[in-house]
């Protein structure tokens, strides 16, 4: 009953059981597979997990699988079997790993992948329609695009209760409508408002606790690390969105992050610099790419990726379950949009997450395969630092393929980005206040 | 007499500086790197020490810098070349507020404070379209020597549209130009234009504050120097040390913490 | 508005009409944009594929489909990182460079680097910078309903921009403006399939791409003139190869490329600035304007690799032209760079190796300025074909 043994239970308790739950989710998929059952193929914007486990589905995250394609090393050769199908090298390597995975019958390092039955594609990322439509030939399975109106400018989301935000509400809703209608013809299986509530219940959780714990971080020093971490994080609350896993993953999480935040207890490394990451990380060399600014003392505090990533759970929106259509339909135009907007209309956002956090820096990661999140980031960087004076970086990898990530010419850059940061503080300290 | 020493160990060639406690540069070497880079920082090293009349129990601090710099055993630390070659350029033109420094591999745009501290820099190491390399391939299609290349795009008067982007088709677009009558003074301007505009590309990146100092091998290349002047609408700083500018500055970076380590510890609570 | 911005073809034979419209289609510096607003009238930009310009013009507007150019971007390369479209680039520098002045952008979110140019616009020009999003599921019951709506949005910005009322009445007014240069399009590439010696494709196209630059009234004026001239043109038939070209619905290929093309081979249909002909058949001119345009949108459109459509699947839709287009052979092309048009590549290719059809494939670039590589090779393609 002492605090002190929890104390040893509690910290890294999270990574733990993430990883656990990973391990768990993919026996769960291989057996599927095995048994030649179709799973739902969805995507971290818009999964509608809440929706789909209604229906018994096993859940895909192909996005997922993809980068764990490329933390396991065996990027390189599913690339390369995409590109001999005929697949260009300039295009996203998520999907080239995936169609490899498919080639292959499923084989992935992680277990077997199970053939799509359904796949749902919001357009959030214009390349996931892409995606789907290759699963539409490869399978002759349904392709639901689930069509979210974004913000029509920057600073012009609709609120909700306006007009404007209720015809796009309303559209989403038909369409919700709609993908029940189809789920019910994949599965076999009637619609059951009743278990909707639940799933949604246990979002509602998983939504909460996500938008505590990164808010948590804001401590000094932080309580994980946003991009190694929050990774892991963002893992759990993509796949077991709406299952009662995530919901107590979540819940322990905040327990364990506020713990940590209580007693001053931060990351392994000894925190010199809070940084923000902006973008997508480094996945083919990731544990090193996170050294190379641990190793300075860096440790990230928060990430856009933890917002885009996470379909906007960030937002903590709470799913009303006396009218849990409507309220599902609100949520995921909320979050959707949410998502967009964090990366395309980021300025005003990221300026606020330096403040609120306390950012020392700000690096800015664009990769050669996702052009929804890169494409904007250099000037989005401009604008930055017209409204901060706040150091940052620019550099640029890939998340999947290792042939455009070099290692030491990334850290020749993030080197100097860190001497400049020293620098400053050391011209700041002389400096007489 | 306390001395310091920058050895910039670059991929075709290792550079070192020393110098002394004005900041002056005493000793200075240049060599070709070689297969081994360890041996060539250790030769750049001696020989600087040799030109500058300078023992090496003297020097007390060794700052080593390029994509060599972790082979600089004999250093006391490593500091990038970015950092490096701002420093360097910042002490030989104090009003320096952007640097470009094209290099054989590669090309980098740094904007400066006064101070020589960072605010902005942007490297192109992806490709060699806009670096010296770019040079060397049309120089091996023409079948001159590179030091004829700036001269006689000097003769140039009106420049030829060099639209590939890749060094390695650069050759071939040198030779259809070539084949189809355009004289070699006009391409080569437009060689000279192309890896202009793409540096300029860089620099405004970062953005483009005078003034702004030209560093690297091609600083000797005057063609180079009037196509960025006239592109750039201002006057470049050129050096003849620009070869030593990242030495220079990793020099300086250790004669800094030759000071610092001899200034007595700030009493605790000053402000 | 009411000076003509695009007067220099009138009376001129057949073959100097075809080159002031290759002149204008050519020039950077966007001179007919720059009438208009000397004559008091103001500009709506929208990007690629399609946009539903009636609305502009019924507003008084000028639409002008911004599609990049031939130029360096010089300012605007700073703005973005690598791994991109050229068009993305050439299109802001035109802006940054005061090339082309607006008073309105609006783009749609085709494909994920475009989906950033309200972002990077907005924050970098003066005037507004709106996204249209038009539906990405179609095949929704409530999508026409939402893309009225989302019409009527356009419907506002416009009357707020142009500071007058834009009633059914001008819409309508519109529509039939609109409705005939469908007609006429369809009519020039009707002689294109037909008669393809008549009409070489770079001309054919500069004819079409004007429409993107001048108030539409004039592009029919045009177009009426200049399709009996060119039905009654005696120029040799030749024994060519009847292809389609497929890769120009965003950046467009160099006109030099097309010229390439057309010394080799037919070509009797492509996808060329398709945004300008996406609706397929006459917008009704009864009941609801903006319902009329919706549904035409939704049920009456071309395809392209940025519109999903279950109705409209890429491969079918491919073969689906060759066939009616009557082509023996396909011109594959992908803007570098370009996410959809590559992956569509692979969609294509399997497709027409299913029917044992030939086909040529290439990546472009509109700032190309040497093809003497790509012509061998299509000439070659040709050569094989002919040999058949």
């Amino acid at each position: 009953m002492t605090t002190e043994i929890q104390a040893t239970d509690i910290v890294g308790r999270g990574n733990d059981t993430g990883a656990r739950l990973f391990r768990q989710w993919f026996e769960g998929l291989t057996a599927a597979a095995n048994e030649g059952r179709g799973a739902a193929y969805v995507f971290v914007m818009g999964s509608l997990c809440e929706l789909l486990r209604v229906f018994d589905f096993p859940i895909v995250f192909p996005e997922i699988n993809s980068l764990q394609a490329a933390v396991r090393r065996v990027a390189a050769e599913y690339l390369n079997e995409a590109e001999n199908y005929g697949y260009s090298p300039d295009i996203c390597g998520y999907v080239k790993a995936d169609v490899a995975t498919q080639l292959r019958g499923g084989a992935h390092p992680m277990g077997k992948i199970p053939k799509p039955a359904i796949a749902i594609a919001t357009n959030a990322c214009n390349t996931y329609i892409k995606w789907g439509e290759i699963w539409e030939r490869m399978y002759g399975m349904p392709l639901f695009t689930l069509d979210i109106p974004g913000s029509r400018g920057a600073g012009l989301a609709s609120p909700p209760g306006g007009e404007d935000f209720e015809r796009d509400r309303r559209y989403v809703a038909a369409q919700l409508e709609e993908l029940i209608a189809l789920c019910e013809r994949v599965s076999g299986r009637k619609f059951d408002i009743d278990r909707l509530r639940e799933h949604l219940g246990w979002a509602n959780e998983l939504n909460q606790g996500w938008q505590r714990v990164l808010e948590l971080n804001r401590s000094t020093p932080a309580v994980f690390n946003a991009l190694s971490d929050g990774t892991i994080y963002l893992g759990v609350a993509n796949g077991f969105r709406g299952a009662p896993e995530g919901a107590a993953f979540f819940n322990d999480l905040v327990r364990e992050m506020a713990h940590k935040a209580e007693r001053g207890i931060g990351t392994p490394v000894d925190e010199k610099w809070r940084l923000i990451f902006v973008g997508v990380p480094c996945y083919p060399i990731f544990r090193r790419f996170s050294e190379l600014f641990s190793d300075w003392g860096g440790v990230f505090v928060n990430s856009t990726y933890l917002w885009f990533a996470s379909g906007g759970a960030n937002l903590g929106f709470h799913y009303d379950l006396q009218r849990p259509l409507d309220s599902l339909a609100e949520g995921v135009l909320l979050g959707v949009r949410d998502a967009m907007d964090s990366m395309f209309f980021q300025t005003k956002a990221l300026v606020q997450m330096v403040d609120d956090y306390g950012a020392d820096g700000v690096v800015f990661h664009p990769i050669k395969s996702c052009r929804t999140v890169s494409t904007g980031l250099a000037d989005t960087r401009r604008a930055l630092m017209a409204q901060r004076d706040i150091p940052s970086l620019f550099v640029e990898s890939d998340m999947m393929d290792k042939r455009v990530v070099s290692e030491a010419q990334m850290k020749n850059r993030i080197d100097a980005f860190f001497e400049g940061l020293a620098a400053r503080r050391h011209q700041a300290a002389a400096t007489p206040v | 007499m306390a001395y310091a020493a920058g050895v910039d160990v670059g991929s075709t060639q290792t550079k070192a500086v020393v110098v002394d406690a004005a900041r002056t540069i005493v000793g200075r070497a240049l060599i070709d790197t070689g297969a081994n880079v360890m041996r060539a920082a250790e030769t750049a090293f001696r020989q600087a020490l040799t030109d500058g009349g300078v023992p090496e129990e003297e020097v007390e601090f060794v700052v080593g810098t390029g994509y060599g710099r972790y082979k600089v055993t004999f250093g006391n630390t490593q500091i990038t070349e970015i950092s490096c070659h701002a420093r360097g350029a910042v002490q030989l033109f104090p009003r320096t507020r952007t640097v470009l420094d094209m290099g054989g591999q590669d090309t980098k745009a740094i904007r400066v404070q006064p101070t020589g501290e960072i605010v902005d820099f942007c490297m192109n190491d992806k490709c060699a379209a806009g670096t010296g390399r770019f040079l060397g391939a049309a120089a091996v299609a023409l079948d001159l020597p590179l030091s004829e290349l700036g001269p006689t795009a000097l003769r140039g008067e009106r420049a030829v549209k060099i639209s590939t982007t890749c060094t390695v088709f650069a050759e071939s677009e040198v030779l259809s130009w070539l084949g189809k009558g355009k004289k070699i003074e006009d391409i080569l301007l437009g060689v000279h234009e192309s890896i202009a505009a793409r540096s300029i590309g860089l620099l405004r990146r970062v953005g483009i504050e005078a003034e702004v100092t030209f560093t690297g091998g091609v600083t000797r290349n005057q063609a180079m120097v009037d196509t960025l002047n006239k592109r750039l609408g201002l006057t470049v700083n050129v050096s003849e040390e620009s070869h030593y500018i990242g030495a220079l500055g990793a020099a300086l970076f250790a004669l800094d913490r030759i000071v610092s380590a001899r200034a007595p510890a700030p009493a605790k609570g000053a402000a | 508005m009411t000076a003509a911005t695009f007067p220099e073809w009138r009376g001129l034979p057949l073959d100097d009409i075809v080159m002031r419209c290759r002149e204008l289609v050519e020039d950077t510096d966007f001179p007919t944009v720059r009438r208009w607003r000397d004559g008091g009238g103001k500009v709506v930009g929208h990007f690629q594929v399609y946009f539903p310009e009636e609305i502009a013009h019924a507003a008084g507007l000028l639409p002008f489909k911004v599609r990049g150019a031939p130029v360096e971007p010089t300012q605007a390369d700073s703005r973005f990182g690598s791994y991109l479209c050229s068009i993305i680039k050439t299109s802001l520098e035109l802006a940054l460079s005061g090339r082309v002045q607006l008073d309105l952008f609006v783009t749609h979110p085709i494909c994920d680097a475009a989906r950033n140019l309200a972002g990077v616009w907005g924050r970098n020009v003066s005037y507004p910078c709106r996204i249209l999003y038009l539906p990405q599921n179609p095949n929704s019951g409530f999508a026409a309903r939402y893309l009225r709506d989302e019409y009527d949005r356009v419907r506002r910005l416009c009357a707020e921009l142009a500071e007058r009322d834009v009633t059914d009445d001008d819409l309508h007014r519109s529509i039939a403006v609109f409705n005939e240069n469908r007609a006429l399009l369809r009519r020039l590439y009707a002689l294109k399939r037909e008669r393809p010696w008549l009409l070489p494709v770079d001309e054919g196209y500069v004819l079409m791409a004007v429409g993107g630059l001048v108030p539409r009234e004039e592009h029919n004026d045009l177009l009426r003139t200049v399709l009996p001239l060119l039905e009654a043109r005696t120029l040799p038939r030749r024994d060519q190869i009847r292809v389609i070209l497929e890769g120009g619905f965003c950046e467009q290929p160099p006109l030099d490329l097309l010229r390439a093309i057309a010394r080799s081979c037919y070509v009797v249909d492509d996808d060329l600035l398709i945004g300008l002909r996406w609706l397929m058949e006459d917008v009704p001119q009864a009941g609801d304007p903006l319902q009329a345009l919706a549904e035409s949108y939704i049920d009456r459109s071309a395809h392209s690799p940025v519109q999903h459509d279950l109705r409209k699947p890429k491969d079918r839709m491919l073969l689906e032209r060759l066939d009616q287009a009557d082509a023996q052979a396909a011109i594959l092309m992908a803007a570098k760079m370009c996410e959809p048009g590559l992956e569509e590549l692979v969609v294509h290719t399997r497709a027409l190796d299913s029917r044992g059809i030939r086909y040529f494939v290439s990546e472009f670039e509109e700032n190309m300025t040497s093809f003497d590589s790509l012509e061998i090779q299509l000439e070659t393609f040709v050569e094989n074909l002919v040999f058949d």
